[in-house]
């Protein structure tokens, strides 16, 4: 009974799931039944996006009474309506925080036209931008932010919580204090909160951690050890593979964090440094997340915000990582061919324990979840027909895995990383900010008149700044900023349409991970687990392997992405 | 006081604590206790809740580093016991010396300042002292005693 219950408690689950998303995906036309004559117009910044928030007035100039007013709507247009009798004379007058205030004054034929009771379509109307305390104060919030992440002074939400404390309470206080340190007010900042990411990274957080417990990458790891029948130079391609895969679609973090263990004793066992097969591993951790919309939370961030989808990312992507992936094989392989050819004291007796600790745990868990997870990736590839968002699929996927196999529900609660969401919330309002005042405008509008309308200039840009920024910053807040960039030059680098600038973006913050300690969180607790085994991993020790493997992976990943989009095109 | 406890954490370094310890058993013939103490404080700056996913993987990690060491001793013909706990790794060594009313604690010498390494040259003196204050038991550290 209870079985049956279950069954039919998700199907009921999975419907109402479905009738939400198609209702929500449909547009709603929003309908005016103003009789009045309009003034209507389009507002937009110095580099020509729209501006959202505008307060639009009309004013009649002779009386000074203001007529009306509205505030700009996302694509940045306005459609005031005129009341009572239109007079002689009227001013539109623009107004917006961190923009200079404008007035213009209509034409008397305009007058005339209002007067007739028709439309008056204003000529498009661009506002300059305003620097004052509060752009200093948000720029200086975020180089903060990406300073304290780096240095590991904070705990990484902590940082970003602090910066978005920071802004919000100068914004309120500026009333009081000083004016002009206003960023945004509460509902603004909520405005830049991506909640599709928030969801997204939430709901497959559940389905990791029913996935980890089951023991499978313990598992892989040996049976790795045992296909390559004890040869290093096999082993090292085969968990580079396994950790690759699970990399592509869980995330890099839990990947390495299980698979770091068991290496390290398959390596003692054969009388291995472990780093010899950990560093290869690490590294195609972090190029085989970018193969997937949900490998890597940059990936995540960058497909929410350019509208890529599941499939996108496969077909534009994975050729370049596959391609990366055998460079960064032949490269291991040279680069640790010493200590590789020195494993030969094998432990038979670690090897036993080895052998018998390596079996699935979980067997039944592990099924439903293989299940589960087969089908969150038809709709991942298929969803994209019916306008689901990936978010919607985690979570219904995340819900279905925890009704089925019934776990402590309190488990699974703390299994989600909430300091990671905090994070991410924290983040976008923090980005939100330097995006408010104008900063992100002036980065982007630099790089657009470095690259000119070379689309070939503008991938290889971003993709190697991308790749070299990564090794010095947290490759997270650099992507969230990147990503209005990147925005901008689509829309003005002729050819970029195609969003061949995300795909670079993507290449770039991922695979750039892969040349510091501290550019990919993968790296660091990597290193950790290995320092508590007596094999510790530097940060000069890293350079000097991760810095080649980021110049072949991102190289040859660069490479097919000119490929994929300048030669086979879009 | 009835043996010898070995705090070790894996890698070459630990190599010439092993042989110490193992040489000193044999010596004294007092019971040799190997230790490794699984501290997750690396998770606290980015996946706090990986802890416990963690835990059990950490703890196999260093019962197979204590296996190592167990056949090493082993090899010299000395039966050592192994224990792996998981907390704070000064006070658990402190908490096994008081369990095992232990005679001597062998510990390795830091190579440098490191701040991964829980042993800086200073909070090991620090640790030496109050473990010989509050068990009794000498604390041999390997390089020292080679040297």
């Amino acid at each position: 009974m209870s079985k049956r219950f279950w069954s039919w408690t998700l199907i009921a689950l999975l419907v109402a799931f479905s009738f939400i998303v198609l209702v929500s995906s449909r547009d709603v036309a929003a309908e005016d039944g103003a009789s009045s004559p309009l003034v209507t117009g389009l507002v937009f910044d110095p580099q020509g996006q729209p501006v959202e928030g505008v307060q639009v007035t009309v004013v009649a100039l002779d009386q000074g009474d203001q007529l009306g007013s509205v505030v700009t709507q996302a694509d940045g247009r306005y459609a005031l309506a005129i009341p009572g009798s239109v007079p002689d004379r009227l001013n539109v007058e623009l107004e917006r925080a961190h923009f200079e205030n404008k007035q213009i004054e209509l034409s008397p034929a305009s007058i005339q036209s209002l007067k007739g009771g028709q439309t008056v379509v204003m000529s498009d109307t661009t506002l300059s931008r305003s620097i004052g305390a509060a752009f200093w104060l948000a720029a200086a919030v975020f180089v903060g932010v990406l300073v304290t992440v780096a240095l590991g002074r904070l705990h990484n939400a902590l940082a970003a919580l602090a910066g978005a404390a920071v802004i919000l309470g100068a914004s309120y206080l500026s009333h009081i204090v000083f004016e002009g340190l206003y960023v945004f007010d509460f509902p603004g900042a909520l405005g830049y909160v991506d909640w599709n990411v928030i969801f997204l990274i939430m709901g497959m957080m559940i389905v990791i951690a029913v996935i980890e417990r089951t023991g499978i990458f313990q598992w892989l790891a040996f049976m790795a050890y045992r296909i390559s029948g004890g040869r290093i130079w096999l082993l090292v391609p085969i968990l580079m593979i396994v950790t690759g895969v699970g990399s592509a679609f869980l995330d890099n973090v839990t990947t390495m964090l299980l698979m770091t263990p068991i290496t390290i004793q398959i390596a003692m066992a054969m009388g291995l440094n472990p780093l010899a097969l950990l560093m290869p591993e690490v590294m195609a951790s972090n190029v085989a997340g970018v193969s997937t919309l949900v490998g890597t939370p940059t990936n995540i961030l960058i497909g929410s915000y350019a509208g890529i989808t599941f499939n996108d990312f496969l077909k534009n992507l994975t050729p370049g990582v596959l391609l990366a992936l055998v460079g960064l094989v032949v490269y291991s392989e040279l680069a640790y061919r010493r200590q590789l050819r020195q494993g030969s004291a094998t432990s038979p007796m670690l090897l036993e324990k080895l052998a018998e600790r390596a079996r699935i745990t979980q067997p039944n868990h592990l099924k439903k979840a293989g299940l589960v997870g087969a089908g969150m990736l038809i709709l991942f590839v298929f969803g994209e027909r019916i306008h689901l968002l990936p978010a919607v699929t985690a979570l219904i996927g995340a819900t279905a895995l925890l009704l089925w196999i019934r776990p402590d529900i309190e488990e699974m609660i703390e299994a989600v990383d909430w300091t990671t969401l905090v994070f991410f919330i924290a983040l976008f309002i923090v980005v939100g900010a330097i995006q408010e005042v104008g900063l992100i405008s002036m980065i982007a509008d630099l790089i657009g008149r470095l690259v000119g309308d070379s689309l070939i200039l503008a991938m290889l840009a971003i993709v190697w700044l991308g790749a070299l920024l990564s090794t010095v910053v947290a490759n997270i807040p650099f992507t969230a900023a990147m990503l209005p960039v990147v925005g901008y030059l689509t829309a003005i680098v002729p050819g970029a349409q195609n969003k061949a600038l995300f795909y670079s973006l993507s290449v770039g913050s991922g695979m750039g991970g892969n040349g510091s300690l501290i550019g990919a969180s993968a790296n660091m607790v990597t290193a950790g687990i290995t320092e508590r085994a007596g094999y510790p991993i530097s940060y000069l020790y890293f350079l000097k392997k991760g810095l080649p493997a980021l110049f072949i992976t991102v190289g040859l990943a660069s490479g097919w992405l000119l490929v994929r989009f300048m030669l086979l095109g879009s | 006081m009835s043996g010898i406890v070995c705090a070790i954490r894996g890698g070459p370094s630990s190599q010439p604590t092993i042989d110490r310890a193992v040489a000193l058993a044999d010596e004294t013939r007092l019971a040799l206790h190997f230790l490794y103490v699984v501290n997750l404080g690396f998770l606290t700056h980015t996946v706090t809740s990986r802890v416990r996913t963690i835990s059990e993987e950490m703890r196999q990690m260093g019962a197979s580093i204590l296996l190592m060491a167990q056949t090493r001793a082993a090899q010299r013909g000395i039966t050592a016991q192994a224990d792996v706990r998981q907390g704070e790794v000064m006070e658990e060594i402190a908490k096994l010396c008081h369990e095992l009313d232990a005679t001597y604690l062998v510990l390795g010498m830091p190579g440098g300042e490191d701040e991964g390494n829980v042993f800086t040259q200073v909070r090991l003196a620090q640790f030496r002292e109050q473990i010989e204050k509050e068990t009794g038991a000498s604390v041999i550290l390997s390089e020292e005693s080679r040297a």
